[in-house]
């Protein structure tokens, strides 16, 4: 009689450090911590948008209330704007000033080092401080810009009118994170192949042109990058808000409206549906942008 | 005969010994408190503020006599009603001291213990020792911090609303010629809108141009208001109390007891009404009002800036006078009552959280934080006003060299007190349990209509819309409804 002896079962170990399954082992701690961060809070915040909820009591149930007061809320539909506006405006001018500025820098001049070192400040700075910092410097009486404006002869101005208050939202956000696009960019510059631009400069291809066909296709996908994060970023726009104009003066945005409203004054069945909201559009934009992105990644025939 | 009458006044000055002895010993001090035997430290909020720095020493005279630990956290006090509510919304017992802003005790009164409650059970005088020490406070202060009739929290420090007008341009010949001049009437603190409304525009110069006889450096502004995203509701609750209205009407039944709550047409009017007198207001005030906060205020003040401050808290006066003294030589504040002499009112108190790990000794900085000895260093050291009548009626701060200005202060408050008590219960803010998130809701609305983001009417049916809405949600003790 022979005997033969079944495959052992493998241990739970050894699954896992498979070589089929271990590329996934390794991504189980992200993925916990995304799990408990991101997805738990996300089902959490779902399931309250349909709840009418003041953490006192239990949450009552109400179906899609939340959600048809939020499109016949003008407030929220303001705030829905004005981040619209600030977006556009923020990564426009971030993705030019920023490219412009890279270009310049791209090349080897006296202090450089010293240049590179002192834009980068901004993004060192906690974002609430640096719009504590700027509220100061703007106050229209004792701020130092119209201290400075006076001294030279000229009319002080008020930074916060309801119709500039964004504009100026915009302007201290864009000068925190304007580094962050000339430095992506800047390394983008770095890394481009010299050899096709001296072919081209042989070829007789000057200034513009090597620009627009060269230059800008091969620093897409960096672009898009910017764009994405930066999008992401923006629609979550608060802490130039807290340190100024606490949403006042024509400047709440999504992320503000739907912090009064879940932690001021503790509806968090509204609140949540605003978040969610918020973060289906954020998902929408950053997939269409994302395709984009993969598009200008694919290499190109 | 003599010998009579020198055992007669020997016995009358034991009796006066006696009595002050006995009022001496009524009034609540650190050698009162018992031994606590719970050693658990307490946690508790002061504001953020240099002036608020210089309370913490008091506070901590408490940890020296009882060995009870006392974590102070420094919150703004635009962030401490988040800050606090997430905490007792979830019971997690953080802050054993709750500090509370007036209008939020009845909404977190389910959160608290009734202060005669602890009395009783760690009180050696029981309730009798607790009512002993409140004999010495405003009663319309007490009235604020009371839910249902309970005593909830005590006194820190109050938040009466007052008018500053720079007492020395008042005072000056050539400015109250100049006034009776262009309209032929006195210059004088005004008590009307209309008075308020021309001497602001007298007051608004440009650079260049006088006050006092003297050319000046830079433009000057007839009002100083804080219009921003921060306290817009409590200037407006000062003008709406000062028209003989509220946000809401408090109705109640013979027997005084509340039916309900209505949003009648007079209330809506009366908010138009103070919305757009508010707004008329700022065009005699800088640009920089509408993102303003009490601080610019004070520096309006103080930089001489501003000659009127129509609605700002009386406990910042010492705070701008300091700077005035520095900035402006003869500068003086002159304190008044705001326009219709019923001015936002109340204080920043603290109560005893039920979640509290050390209800004792809680119960016991409670009362020290609210008593004679802690409430005098307060108010002198820190310029914070009291609760506490008997440290404002001190004689050595009503000598001439102490009056200004914090025996000005004192007076200010005593008077407002009287004059405004019997209407203070029936204030809405003080009566629901809402009061904390229409609070922060009128904060936003008010700002809206300043700014022209909406108009006057748009804001009124909004925050009608939203008091309704919230109310219904979070006071399940009486209804409320809109007079159509």
């Amino acid at each position: 009689m022979s005997s033969q002896t079944l495959p052992r079962k493998p241990s739970i170990w050894e699954t896992l450090t498979s070589e089929k399954n271990f590329k996934w082992t390794l991504l189980i701690p992200l993925l916990l911590l995304l799990a408990i961060f991101m997805l738990y809070p996300l089902l959490y915040s779902f399931y309250f948008s349909f709840h009418d909820w003041g953490m006192q009591g239990a949450p009552t149930f109400s179906g899609l209330n939340n959600l048809r007061q939020l499109v016949n809320d003008r407030g929220f539909l303001l705030a829905f704007g004005r981040t619209l506006e600030v977006l556009v405006i923020c990564i426009a001018v971030e993705v030019l000033l920023g490219l412009a500025l890279a270009m310049m820098w791209n090349r080897e001049f006296p202090g450089q080092n010293i240049v590179r070192g002192l834009a980068l400040l901004p993004l060192l700075v906690a974002p609430l401080i640096l719009s504590l910092l700027w509220n100061f410097m703007m106050d229209f009486d004792f701020g130092m810009f119209n201290q400075i404006l006076q001294a030279v002869g000229l009319k002080k101005v008020y930074w916060w009118t309801p119709k500039m208050a964004l504009y100026t939202i915009c302007a201290i956000t864009i000068w925190q994170w304007l580094p962050f696009s000339v430095f992506v960019l800047l390394a983008g510059l770095k890394g481009l192949p010299k050899d096709v631009f001296e072919a081209a400069k042989v070829d007789g291809a000057r200034g513009w042109y090597t620009f627009r066909r060269l230059t800008l296709p091969m620093l897409t996908p960096l672009i898009m990058i910017i764009i994405v994060l930066r999008s992401m970023w923006l629609i979550r726009l608060f802490d130039p808000l807290f340190g100024t104009t606490r949403g006042g003066v024509n400047t709440e945005l999504l992320d503000w409206i739907t912090y009064r409203t879940a932690f001021v004054m503790f509806d968090i069945g509204y609140g949540s549906a605003m978040a969610i909201v918020s973060w289906a559009f954020t998902m929408i934009l950053c997939m269409l942008m994302f395709r984009q992105l993969m598009k200008a990644l694919k290499p190109k025939e | 005969m003599r010998k009579g009458i020198a055992i007669l006044v020997s016995v009358l000055c034991l009796i006066a010994l006696a009595a002050t002895t006995a009022t001496a010993q009524a009034k609540f001090g650190l050698n009162d408190i018992p031994t606590i035997k719970n050693k658990k430290a307490l946690n508790l909020i002061i504001e953020t503020g240099e002036n608020h720095t210089k309370a913490i020493p008091a506070i901590q005279e408490f940890t020296k006599k009882t060995g009870v630990q006392v974590n102070v956290e420094r919150v703004a006090s635009s962030g401490v009603y988040g800050k606090e509510n997430v905490e007792l919304m979830a019971g997690t017992g953080f802050y054993d001291l709750v500090y509370v802003e007036t209008a939020w005790t009845t909404e977190w009164s389910d959160y608290l213990y009734p202060l005669m409650d602890l009395a009783k059970k760690y009180d050696p005088k029981k309730e009798a020792g607790l009512k002993a020490d409140l004999a010495f406070m405003s009663p319309s202060i007490l009235v604020c911090g009371q839910a249902y009739g309970q005593q909830m929290v005590l006194p820190f420090y109050t938040f009466d609303m007052v008018m500053w007008i720079r007492q020395d341009v008042y005072d000056d010949p050539t400015e109250k010629a100049n006034y009776k001049a262009k309209y032929g009437a006195e210059l004088k603190a005004p008590t009307t809108l209309d008075e308020l409304h021309k001497q602001a525009a007298f007051f608004t110069r440009k650079k260049g141009g006088k006050l006092k006889g003297k050319p000046l450096a830079h433009d000057l502004y007839g009002l100083s208001m804080q219009a921003g995203a921060y306290q817009t509701n409590d200037e407006t609750s000062a003008r709406l109390w000062g028209m003989g209205s509220d946000w809401v009407t408090v109705v109640r039944d013979s027997s005084g007891k509340i039916k309900e709550f209505v949003i009648t047409k007079a209330n809506k009017q009366a908010l138009k009404d103070a919305i757009t007198e508010y707004k008329m207001d700022l065009q005699w005030d800088s640009p920089g009002a509408l993102t303003a906060n009490f601080d610019f205020v004070v520096a309006q003040m103080g930089n001489g800036n501003a000659i009127i401050c129509p609605t700002i808290w009386a406990n910042c006066t010492t705070w701008a006078n300091g700077i005035l003294q520095e900035k402006v030589p003869g500068g003086k504040i002159g304190m008044y009552p705001t326009v219709g002499g019923h001015p936002y009112t109340g204080a920043w108190s603290y109560g005893v959280s039920k979640k509290t790990k050390n209800p004792e000794a809680a119960y016991w900085l409670v009362r020290w934080i609210a008593s004679y000895d802690c409430a005098k260093i307060v108010f002198n050291d820190v310029g914070l006003p009291p609760g506490r009548i008997d440290v404002l009626e001190d004689p050595e701060i009503h000598t001439p060299a102490k009056y200004y200005p914090l025996g000005m202060v004192a007076d200010y408050h005593i008077n407002i007190w009287k004059a405004t008590a019997k209407d203070v219960g029936n204030y809405w803010y003080f009566n629901t349990k809402a009061g904390g998130k229409v609070y922060d809701m009128q904060i936003y609305a008010v700002s809206k209509a300043l700014t022209g983001e909406q108009t006057i009417d748009q804001v009124v049916a909004e925050i009608t819309r939203q008091t309704l809405d919230l109310t219904t949600k979070f006071d399940k003790k009486y209804k409320i409804r809109e007079e159509k």
